[in-house]
């Protein structure tokens, strides 16, 4: 008996030795965690030899401050999902493993089946660092049930920023007292939106076409196009017609809509989900559209937004293997889909559109459609690829800082814009020091 | 031999995680650094001279000041005036004392979440309030000056107890034939409040300003942070919360110790006047 067992034990810590142990650290909270635990157990199923502890931790910013702590303490994980804006700083630091050399390496993988607006914004200098994972960008939701009730067109989302001021206005209800008892428009006070209305209008926001050719060494975006939103978000707010919502208050604006106290909601396509359960037990007609556009504006697109799955240096080669097979099987077109109708994020690969086509699925969501036929329909230029700053995160709050400047009166929308590109330029240069040798 | 034998675990763990940081972000002060580490240019004093060359740092420091100001002040008051009440020993105080103190058992990032739900400007129950009764709604947590009271509301909300509990306990040690001579003499009770009551208690208003100032300056971050996040604007964003920013968000890892450095600085004025001015200007029994 106790030879048995000693067998046994034997037995047990040679099949444990046998297994290659990685960490993924994500981003993703809520219901999600659970949709990523789901999706490393499938994993798990078809490579026993590969164990995945899968580790969410906290925001993006959060999980970016854990993986530096991480490399100076020599400790990183495996694998990591770091957000857009965070490109550069990884790919400054040095400590990946860029993906374009595992691809190379990998006959059996083809990137060729990717979307090129997803690749287009991940790959810097021509190369692919990181895997694309989850990919967004923002449209417009509308509430049809008011739209109806305001006597608007509720097939006629707006299209324009004019039309939209004039919707926005005509969604306006106030009481008697002047208090807001139901709003035109509401979106996060968040800079992305500011990001993604320059790529509608073919503007760039940094030089070196958007920091593509070159790193970037001054913003540039307080021009025509800045000022055009700017301009249109001080007018919505002044009159009553929007209201503002916290700092980067995703929930706080979505609750807004979803109580039908607004009627119009600028969001994430990564919210289509919810958004659809949330008109469904509010009893309102969901409508979605995408961005309006200022007229006579140049055509441009929408860039994505969201993260990648970066692969850490400093692991043996077996762990970087197996973390290569992670990160190979989280892009495959089953998972893509499977996490693209678990959150809204879309597919971010040709092969997996095609099969959600054939399987009805657009039809059947025509919301999600809209989503992607933004993307799709975008024009492809250095601008709406997206811009490449290594010191986005403070660029981000500069811009936050001057809407807010705005919008308390305290600066004039042309001033607040001009004063968040000086910053930003700052910001930039302060960040090019560092590298400058 | 004994006894430092049982210091050293103690000693071990203060070194390692206060001592050995604080003079790492001494040195980090000096340098530039970038966010994975990778690179380090020695500056000097060049991130110092940027700091107080930047309007945005000064304005914050401004903003410590106001806040930190005023959240004492009322505090100290508020405190002193509800142990007072409580000194009264009317039926049920003792249920009145458990929830005054309710607000400082609830950790500051939940209270800041109470709060941003109470003042939220649509659904809140303020504005509800406000609204129902003066026909006014305002925009607590994203408009100037809201956000700054809202903040203020908040903080002082929170330390009112601890402040409280020794004001109580004070007042409780005020010799009785003190204030019944007084009371022989035709003293008003508004005049033994200020000039017996409050005189005495001075040295435990001293002790509990020092406190505060430095909850306010250093605690302060998690309910700015959950509230306002600094904004709108930087209008709200002080010394601490400039530090997180710098630090976490930005990674600007040696501007950000500079600031520790001023924090520093600032905390260590702070406790000489504590232990050099407490034992000498201030009246003990």
């Amino acid at each position: 008996m106790k030879k048995l067992l000693v067998i046994l034990m034997v037995t047990l810590a040679i099949l444990s030795m046998a297994k290659v142990k990685i960490q993924f650290w994500h981003a993703m909270g809520g219901w999600r965690i659970d949709l990523l635990k789901s999706m490393a157990n499938e994993f798990m199923k078809l490579h026993p030899d590969i164990e995945v502890d899968v580790q969410y931790t906290g925001s993006y910013h959060d999980t970016l401050n854990k993986l530096i702590a991480a490399v100076k303490a020599g400790n990183p994980p495996d694998v990591v999902q770091i957000y857009d804006i965070g490109t550069q700083v990884m790919i400054d630091g040095g400590i990946a493993v860029p993906i374009q050399d595992l691809i190379d390496k990998d006959k059996s993988f083809d990137i060729g089946n990717f979307l090129d607006q997803v690749l287009n914004y991940y790959r810097v200098n021509g190369k692919l660092y990181s895997m694309p994972f989850n990919s967004s960008n923002p449209i417009l939701y509308y509430n049809k049930t008011l739209f109806k009730k305001a006597g608007l067109d509720p097939n006629h989302p707006p299209r324009t920023f004019k039309e939209l001021l004039e919707y926005a206005k005509k969604l306006t209800i106030k009481d008697k007292d002047g208090n807001i008892v139901q709003a035109g428009i509401t979106w996060p006070l968040h800079s992305w939106f500011f990001e993604q209305f320059m790529a509608v209008q073919n503007a760039p926001l940094v030089d070196n076409n958007n920091g593509r050719t070159g790193r970037p060494t001054k913003a540039v975006f307080d021009n025509e196009a800045g000022r055009r939103f700017f301009r249109l978000w001080y007018e919505l707010s002044k009159n009553g017609w929007m209201i503002n919502t916290k700092r980067e208050d995703w929930t706080g604006a979505r609750q807004l809509f979803g109580s039908q106290k607004v009627a119009m909601l600028i969001s994430s396509t990564s919210d289509v989900a919810l958004m659809m359960k949330l008109a469904k037990e509010n009893g309102f007609e969901l409508g979605t559209a995408f961005l309006p556009r200022p007229e006579g504006a140049k055509r441009g697109g929408v860039a994505i937004g969201g993260g990648s799955l970066w692969i850490i240096a400093g692991h043996p080669k077996e762990e970087t293997e197996a973390a290569w097979e992670f990160v190979k099987f989280m892009a495959s077109p089953e998972q893509q889909i499977k996490w693209h109708e678990g959150t809204g994020y879309f597919p971010i690969r040709k092969d997996a559109v095609e099969m959600l086509m054939n399987q009805g699925y657009y039809a059947k969501y025509p919301h999600h459609l809209t989503a992607l036929l933004q993307l799709l329909l975008s024009e492809q230029t250095y601008n709406t690829r997206g811009a490449i700053i290594g010191a986005f995160p403070e660029v981000r709050q500069i811009v936050e800082t001057a809407v807010e400047k705005m919008l308390n009166g305290e600066m004039t929308p042309d001033d607040a814009l001009a004063w968040a590109q000086a910053q930003a330029t700052k910001a930039i240069q302060d960040y090019n020091e560092l590298y400058a040798h | 031999m004994i006894p430092y034998v049982l210091l050293v675990p103690t000693f071990a763990i203060i070194v390692i995680f206060i001592y050995w940081p604080a003079v790492y972000s001494f040195k980090m002060s000096f340098y530039r650094i970038s966010p994975f580490g990778n690179r380090m240019i020695y500056t000097g004093l060049r991130n110092f001279g940027r700091l107080f060359q930047s309007s945005e740092y000064i304005h914050s420091i401004k903003v410590t000041a106001i806040y930190v100001g005023f959240s004492v002040l009322l505090t100290v008051f508020t405190a002193f005036f509800i142990a007072l009440l409580l000194n009264l020993k009317v039926p049920g105080t003792p249920v009145y004392k458990a929830l005054i103190f309710i607000p400082y058992a609830i950790s500051p990032a939940i209270s800041g979440t109470l709060w941003t739900f109470l003042l939220n400007p649509v659904v809140g129950h303020v504005n509800y309030f406000l609204s129902k009764t003066f026909g006014i709604s305002v925009d607590w947590l994203t408009s100037k000056p809201y956000a700054l009271y809202a903040l203020i509301l908040a903080s002082v909300w929170k330390v009112v107890p601890f402040d409280t509990i020794f004001y109580l306990a004070g007042i409780q040690d005020v010799p009785d034939d003190l204030l019944e001579a007084a009371t022989l003499d035709g003293a008003s009770s508004w005049t033994k409040t200020w000039r017996i009551v409050f005189p005495l208690l001075s040295p435990i208003t001293f002790y509990l300003v020092i406190m505060n100032i430095i909850s306010f300056m250093f605690s302060s971050f998690a309910i700015i942070d959950v509230m306002t996040s600094g904004g709108p604007g930087d209008y709200t964003t002080t010394m601490i919360y400039r530090l997180y920013l710098d630090a976490f968000s930005f990674q600007k890892t040696g501007i950000a110790s500079a600031e520790s450095v001023i924090l520093f600085g600032i905390m260590a004025v702070v406790t000489f006047v504590y232990f050099y001015f407490g034992e000498r200007k201030v009246h003990y029994q």
